[in-house]
């Protein structure tokens, strides 16, 4: 018997080495595995790194506008609901796609509560144009449009997109999780779990964002990398469950 | 049946229900808020999904979603609306997902008025988003050719894979008239539609049909779109002088016009295109003789126009096309009569 | 064919006195186009409609814009601009509390004043005065047998949810009658 298998829904992907995508994709796909939702998972996908879980994780995917998703996945999760099919779909965003250009979408998704459920994934840039400054870019953090370090009286404060759903609007669940150790990747698959489990129960949207590692843009080895989540980005963005509803 | 009197934003709403849809999201704006705030009742009435979304990007954002799992989706705006959705049409143009907009046309640039218009030809038809693809756009006149087109809307949609345009105008949305309502259209299975098993939707979907890939639509579907898809209305043709080219409002009146002129004998001709994209090319294919083409368009510097000057060339007519742009409004048949005479006086420049 | 405009402050009731006789025509199988203005003409200001209504069987509805009118009632002196869209010889049905009496119509016109809301109020139908005007216009032109103008317009309230008026509407339309001798 192997200590480990990979699920077997999960498919090859073309991240970059250290990503924090494939952690939180293997999870969502062990995930789905266990709850036996295989052949009732649409994975909404945003544009940028997500894009990437394009037809790795089985079942449908749907390639969104960038930032739209929220919206999709509200449209589609209606109208089967209509037609009686109890369908599990995820939106699978970066902090980008779901944070900037897709606030309004993603806002609005939640202040509906939308029973859908919605993964973020925070690595504090914007990775798949090569690295530029995003609302989640720490203060001082260096990107390829903030080079001097980023200048929060200019640009404004690092955002944070759970607390403030938690914290305006009556939705299932909030949290953020993180990837950087065994200990946080533990408790980020109990997130997930919760996250989709609250969608197959009716309980309403629920949303997880993942503090990701982006060795690539960060220019950091991967060990380096999951370490600065650890010390930098959890400092700013605290890991938990900011909204449970029971 | 009998016929009943219906506001036009009011009845398409109901066709188009008749016609299977089954899934609505939108944003109120005037002139088409009406077909919404019916679409708002009745839809749960008859157990289908109506979303009131938080703008029009979002609102054809649902659209898409809906109709990938298999929706008969309809959105309905007008002028600035259309421009947020812009994106919303490319991305499902790409996809080769049907749907269908009802773009009620208010006049202007920017926020423009609410008075009647045609300023958003351009827009549906030369494509309006980014990348290289048509929508079939629906040019009625009339409450009951508003009906009958959004009747038939996912019929033609399912078939050709390509979005689908009820090209509305104000006044045709506000006004009343009696129309006969057709029954509840039985739904035919799609064959397709996005359901989480990966087994009937988009990527099987695109092994077993054209679509999917909007450049083999371009390909193949768009050139058989525009052979099978010519319709218009005529008068006097066989032996009209000049030919005005005028759809919608504009068109109708052009008709009553080219009756008056008649009365005068004076032997004016009317194609009213029934379908802007494709652009009834076969109405202007069998024209002789004529000394020129006018088109009466309520747009400010002239849209229509550019396509009538094209087809005329495709066709080897080497005449003068003239424009009458009526600004907002829609033209009364006395100023389409005058401009008539005006340019068969030679007091009227040509455009092309 | 005829062309009639209905033009007056919002509130007065215009729009639905054109949308009654347009209703009355539809209800006959005969032609009958209503347009009104909308938007932000509708929240206060200036209201109005036009129908186009045949009176033979067949006749179809052209253009359905205001341009070649045989009628103008008209409620209020802002809306005396639409006399620009009315024949030469057009009729005139003019608001006597609202349109000042040695007002210089153009000379062809025919025109009379009805005192629209001092009719209603006989009837103890205060908001009745767009139906006065209707039943008015019905007579001059004997658009309709009047039994038929009552009982279609009784339904059309009916069917609006407003049918417990339909006994002082009735009396209303009846007043709009006996204005034209």
């Amino acid at each position: 018997m192997a200590l480990y298998e990979l699920p077997t829904n999960l498919k090859k992907h073309s991240l970059c080495p250290g990503c924090g995508h494939g952690i939180i994709l293997r999870l969502i796909a062990e995930t789905i595995e266990e709850l036996g939702l295989q052949d009732k998972k649409i994975l909404v996908l945003g544009v940028g790194c997500s894009c990437n879980a394009n037809g790795i994780l089985g079942g449908d995917d749907f390639q969104c506008a960038h930032g739209r998703a929220s919206a999709v996945a509200t449209g589609m999760k209606l109208y089967l609901e209509s037609q009686g099919k109890d369908v599990c779909i995820i939106t699978y965003q970066g902090d980008g796609d779901a944070g900037v250009i897709g606030l309004a979408e993603t806002l609005n998704a939640a202040y509906r509560n939308e029973n859908i459920t919605v993964f973020t994934i925070n690595n504090s840039n914007f990775a798949m144009t090569g690295g530029q400054m995003s609302w989640t870019t720490l203060a001082g953090q260096k990107t390829t449009t903030s080079v001097n370090g980023r200048d929060c009286a200019y640009t404004g404060n690092p955002i944070h997109l759970p607390e403030m759903i938690a914290s305006q609007f009556d939705v299932a669940y909030a949290a953020r999780a993180s990837v950087c150790d065994v200990k946080h990747i533990t408790q980020a698959k109990k997130f997930i779990k919760k996250a989709i489990q609250n969608q197959m129960d009716k309980k309403g949207y629920s949303i997880v964002e993942f503090l990701s590692q982006c060795p690539t843009n960060w220019g950091m080895a991967p060990v380096d990398a999951a370490k600065y989540v650890a010390e930098k980005m959890t400092v700013e963005y605290p890991v938990g469950e900011f909204k449970v509803k029971e | 049946m009998a016929k009943k009197l219906l506001k036009g934003n009011e009845a398409v709403a109901e066709a188009a229900l008749r016609g299977g849809c089954d899934f609505f999201a939108g944003y109120p704006i005037t002139p088409s808020t009406e077909a919404l705030e019916y679409l708002s009742w009745r839809m749960p009435e008859l157990g289908r999904v109506f979303i009131q979304a938080e703008n029009e990007i979002a609102s054809i954002n649902m659209v898409t979603g809906a109709a990938v799992a298999g929706a008969r989706a309809l959105t309905a705006t007008s002028g600035p609306g259309g421009s947020l959705m812009c994106e919303g049409f490319s991305y499902a143009a790409r996809m080769a997902l049907p749907y269908v907009l009802l773009n009620v046309q208010r006049w202007g640039t920017g926020l423009g008025t609410l008075d009647s218009g045609q300023t958003d030809y351009f827009k549906e038809v030369k494509g309006g988003g980014h990348g290289d693809y048509r929508s079939i756009v629906y040019t009625p006149a009339s409450v009951q050719e508003l009906c009958d087109m959004i009747y038939n809307a996912w019929d033609v949609a399912e078939k050709y894979m390509v979005g689908v345009v009820i090209l509305s105008e104000a006044y045709l949305g506000q006004m009343m008239e009696q129309v006969e309502m057709p029954p509840f259209k039985e739904r035919p299975d799609r064959g397709w539609a996005i359901d989480g098993t990966g087994l009937t939707g988009m990527g099987e979907f695109a092994k077993k049909t054209k679509g999917a890939d909007g450049m083999k639509v371009k390909g193949e579907g768009y050139e058989q779109i525009k052979e099978d898809l010519q319709d218009w209305e005529e008068y006097g043709l066989d032996d009209a002088e000049y030919v005005i080219v005028s759809f919608g409002l504009p068109g109708r009146i052009s008709i009553d016009a080219a009756k008056q002129l008649r009365e005068e004998g004076i032997k004016a001709g009317v194609i009213r295109p029934k379908l802007v994209w494709p652009f009834p090319e076969k109405a202007i294919a069998k024209l002789k003789n004529i000394k020129g083409l006018i088109s009466v368009e309520t747009s400010d510097y002239g849209q229509m126009v550019e396509d009538v000057a094209l087809y005329a060339k495709k066709y080897g007519l080497n005449v003068p096309v003239y424009l009458y742009a009526h600004g907002k409004g829609v033209p009364g048949v006395r100023i389409v009569r005058d401009f008539y005479k005006s340019v068969a006086a030679g007091n009227e420049k040509e455009v092309f | 064919m005829k062309e009639i405009i209905f033009a007056g402050f919002g509130g007065q009731g215009v729009l639905t006195s054109g949308l009654l006789i347009a209703y009355m025509s539809a209800n006959k199988d005969l032609a009958a186009v209503w347009m009104p203005s909308y938007g932000p003409t509708m929240r206060g200001g200036k209201a109005n409609c036009v129908i186009k209504i045949g009176e033979k069987d067949g006749e179809s509805v052209g253009s359905p814009v205001m341009e070649n009118a045989d009628a103008l009632v008209v409620m209020n002196e802002p809306s005396l601009d639409y006399l620009a869209f009315c024949k030469e010889d057009a009729v005139i049905f003019a608001n006597e509390s609202g349109i000042p009496k040695d007002y210089k119509f153009p000379e062809k016109m025919k025109v009379i004043f009805i005192d629209f809301l001092g009719l209603a109020r006989e009837v103890n139908n205060e908001k009745g005065q767009n139906v006065v005007a209707a039943g008015a216009v019905i007579k001059y032109f004997n658009l309709f047998d009047e039994q038929y103008a009552l009982d279609t317009m009784c339904q059309f309230f009916s069917e609006k949810g407003k049918g417990k008026f339909n006994d002082i509407n009735s009396d209303a339309m009846k007043k709009g009658f006996e204005a034209i001798k």
